[in-house]
């Protein structure tokens, strides 16, 4: 709860406490600061590994390994049997695929059991019975099912991707103020009509949060499932390198996973601002 | 006998379920899903080995549960499992919780933590396990590591947000009756954190449960993971099947017992 | 005449916030008022005339950008418990029960038990929250956890209260009652009393004085005595229902009314 002053009189503080940025000049300060660690930070971590080589290199590689590891598998020979570009894209496709079909039958799903007690009430046990069963632990089976190809992964994808998708558009849908469906009922609205206008926009947020989570999740099961064993994608280049000892290349996977999540977040969060435009920022 | 009229056309809300049609259409699901996974596995579609039906699987749950399959009994793969997996959380719990907190209060060791934090989130759990690897090698070390990185991020963000979002109108008063800043810690901003850190924790150990999970197909030694690859690797699916049993049992039981905690919490203290 | 203890003055008081867009916005225009020691003062304008941050610089919430805030002769540094705060939204701490609420300030001073035991005790009776003593904010009316406010104010034996539309929150039959139990509370307890309303029935109702207050920038219109009223009209002996229907007490908000009014008139409207 740290002190900040309000509005530049500088004689004394005020009690601030979950609202308002400092600006420093044009630059806020938030940024600055930012910028301040990372450059920090790394400074930090070329100095531990090979200014004053105070970490064995093999427990973590230079700056410069990692970017020798770069530089292998985008611009060079690649690395296990392709570059970084083409794994990445071989896992977003992955990822993208089984979150398309998740999304496409875990919503419907979800809004069905909210709208419907029925319905609910009878597919409310196989929710029940899956759910405590986390996504990884069905790569074994999928993986004796599917073996260690394609249609494996898309299978346990779709099976992280679906449970969340169905729970938020659930809660969405029983979120949905009773007072606007009645509303719309009093004009004379049929079912397909509240469910169109007033059903689903109005759970169109938590649906997307719903979606978020899928995604975070689709990510995880992919390079768990990938790590596991595949032929290719950023799991695989993950593991090859553990195996190799590559440590550079470990770090480049790890990267490349993290900026895959993040761009692909930051996609939906775009769909995400156009199609709810009705709702100041959150 | 009063005439209940179902007000249909209001959506879930207007509509009610007796306790007859509820408990019919629940078993009826329950059914409806044994039935399904029976009829498949005994209609031959998929090989009896790729599709055990319940009863082999119950068979083998109560052979596993005195037999020892990959060097041990059922219920030691299942503690070596929590063990591990509250040993990791414990450790998530202890520094992000605090870290959560601090970073929620003063504000530049939020604009200090926070990119770096932003850095590393979005790498999954599991890929950190060849780095791992390298780090602890077999030790324990390794499934440790994974488990906290999976848990770590929710208690941190639940934190943070529930020191946020403690009202400034409580700062305020305990500030005006005279609170110095260690009592409105104490008795302002940790209380008020709590919901959301409670909240967070549920999430937190599901993560982190599931990460264990992810953590133990691949590093060896005891627990329902590495039992689970055992079997995947003999094509024994009932094995695994089993071994998917025990992993949502203990995870069920966890989020029940977090459910718990949270639902006596709300409703001694009352606010949201 | 020397500075009371509890004497509030503000000295040439302006506070400008500063925009997130760029640019200032004059919210109180070099106000100077001054509240004698035990003195009951009500301050009613509309919202957004600065009355409420008015109050807060006196409690040390905020600080003005030009003049001064003192009290006691001091200048105003920050928060305490010597001028306690009754908020509009009750801030009892949800988490607390109604015993350690009230009893709150007086654990942060490190009261000895049995003192501030008996002080809690003196204090749950007078406002009526015997049986409540282990209940939560939560389990409690509107009106109850104002009381519970109120109680933990009284209790720090503040030498000034600063009140915040505290009954602005209360449904209207409740607010009447609380303001005549505020009433006999006030002439029991004398202390200085700077007290935030929009109701000007209340305004003449509860103070000795009465500051109108317009907006745009927050600047006081007029200060109205109205103890030679409440004398002439020997108020105190009247249940509130009675007194609010005396001609006295009519005329004077009347004459507020239109104050307000020409003010807000003067300028073209904008919310």
């Amino acid at each position: 709860m740290k002190i900040i002053h309000v509005n530049g009189d500088g004689r004394f503080k005020t009690y601030e406490q979950g609202v308002g940025r400092a600006m420093t000049g044009v630059i806020p300060r938030r940024t600055l600061i930012g910028l301040a660690t990372i450059m920090a930070a790394l400074f930090l971590w070329w100095l531990a590994t090979s200014g004053l080589r105070l970490l064995n290199p093999l427990r973590l590689p230079s700056p410069q390994e990692v970017w020798a590891a770069f530089s292998q598998i985008t611009f060079g020979q690649g690395y296990g049997g392709a570059t970084l570009g083409q794994h990445a894209l071989h896992s977003l496709l992955l990822v993208a695929k089984g979150f398309s079909v998740a999304v496409i039958t875990g919503v419907p799903l979800g809004l069905l059991m909210g709208w419907s007690r029925h319905a609910e009430a009878l597919i409310n046990p196989i929710f029940l019975l899956l759910r405590p069963i986390p996504a990884l632990a069905w790569i074994p089976l999928a993986i004796v099912w599917f073996g260690i190809g394609d249609t494996g992964k898309i299978f346990v994808i779709w099976l992280t991707a679906f449970v969340p998708s169905v729970i938020n558009a659930f809660t969405g849908v029983r979120g949905v103020d009773t007072v606007l469906i009645a509303a719309a009922r009093t004009q004379g609205a049929s079912t397909l009509q509240v469910l169109r206008h007033v059903i689903i926009p109005g759970a169109m947020p938590l649906i997307f949060t719903g979606l978020r989570l899928s995604l975070q999740a689709s990510w995880t099961t992919l390079v768990a499932a990938e790590l596991v064993g595949a032929f290719f994608g950023l799991g695989r280049v993950l593991n090859l390198a553990g195996q190799d000892i590559f440590p550079g290349m470990i770090l480049v996977g790890m990267a490349a996973v993290a900026v895959c999540g993040a761009a692909t977040t930051w996609l939906l969060g775009l769909i995400e601002r156009r199609v709810i435009n009705w709702r100041p920022a959150v | 006998m009063t005439k209940r009229h179902n007000r249909n056309f209001l959506g879930p809300a207007g509509t009610s379920l007796s306790r007859g049609e509820f408990w019919t259409l629940t078993i009826a699901g329950f059914t409806l899903f044994f039935a399904i996974w029976s009829g498949v596995a005994a209609s031959g579609w998929l090989p009896p080995n790729l599709l055990p039906s319940p009863l082999v699987v119950w068979d083998t749950l109560a052979r596993l549960w005195h037999q020892p399959f990959a060097g041990h009994v059922y219920a030691e793969h299942q503690l070596a499992s929590i063990r591990r997996f509250l040993m990791g959380w414990a450790i998530a719990v202890g520094i992000g919780i605090p870290l959560g907190l601090l970073m929620g209060w003063y504000r530049i060791l939020d604009e200090i933590v926070t990119p770096l934090f932003d850095a590393i989130r979005f790498v999954a759990p599991l890929a950190w396990v060849p780095l791992a690897a390298l780090w602890f090698g077999t030790g324990i070390g390794g499934p440790l590591l994974i488990i906290f990185v999976g848990s770590f991020a929710p208690c941190v963000i639940s934190a943070y947000r529930g020191a946020r979002l403690v009202e400034t109108r409580f700062v305020e008063a305990a500030q005006t009756l005279g609170a110095s800043s260690r009592q409105i810690m104490a008795h302002v901003l940790i209380p008020g954190a709590l919901p959301s850190i409670i909240a967070g924790l549920r999430v937190s150990a599901g993560l982190g449960w599931q990460s264990l999970v992810g953590s133990e197909l691949i590093v060896v030694g005891a627990g329902l993971g590495y039992l689970m690859v055992q079997g995947q690797g003999n094509l024994n699916t009932s094995v695994v099947i089993a071994g998917m049993i025990g992993i949502g049992v203990v995870g069920f039981a966890i989020d029940v017992a977090l459910r718990a905690v949270e639902r006596a919490f709300n409703r001694k203290w009352g606010q949201a | 005449m020397g500075a009371g203890l509890s004497e509030i003055v503000f000295e040439g008081v302006t506070r400008r916030f500063s925009l997130p867009k760029g640019g200032e916005f004059l919210a109180i225009d070099h106000i100077d008022l001054r509240v004698e020691e035990k003195e009951f003062v009500a301050i009613v304008g509309p919202s957004g005339c600065g009355k409420t941050t008015l109050m807060r610089m006196a409690a040390g919430l905020d600080f003005p950008t030009e003049g001064r805030v003192l009290v006691g002769g001091a200048e105003v540094r920050g928060p305490g418990p010597e001028r306690a705060v009754v908020f509009q939204q009750f801030a009892l701490l949800p988490w607390k029960t109604v015993r350690e609420n009230i009893g709150f300030g007086l654990m942060c001073k490190a009261t000895p038990k049995a003192e501030a035991d008996a002080a809690i005790a003196h204090y749950v009776s007078l406002m009526g929250l015997s049986g409540h003593e282990d209940s939560f904010p939560h389990q409690l009316s509107g009106g109850m956890q104002q009381r519970v406010a109120i109680a933990r104010a009284y209790v720090m034996q503040p030498a000034a209260l600063l009140m915040d539309e505290p009954f602005g929150a209360l449904d209207a039959q409740t607010r009447i009652v609380m303001q005549e139990e505020l009433v006999r509370l006030a002439r029991r307890n004398p202390r200085t009393v700077i007290f935030i309303t929009h109701a000007v029935d209340e305004a003449i109702y509860l103070a000795d004085r009465v500051v109108v207050m317009g907006r745009k920038p927050g600047r006081i219109i007029e200060t109205i005595d109205i103890r030679p009223l409440r004398a002439a009209g020997t108020w105190e002996a009247l249940p509130i229902e009675e007194v609010m229907d005396t001609p006295d007490f009519t005329h004077m908000r009347s004459r507020i009314w239109k104050l307000l009014k020409a003010r807000e008139q003067e300028r073209p409207a904008s919310p």
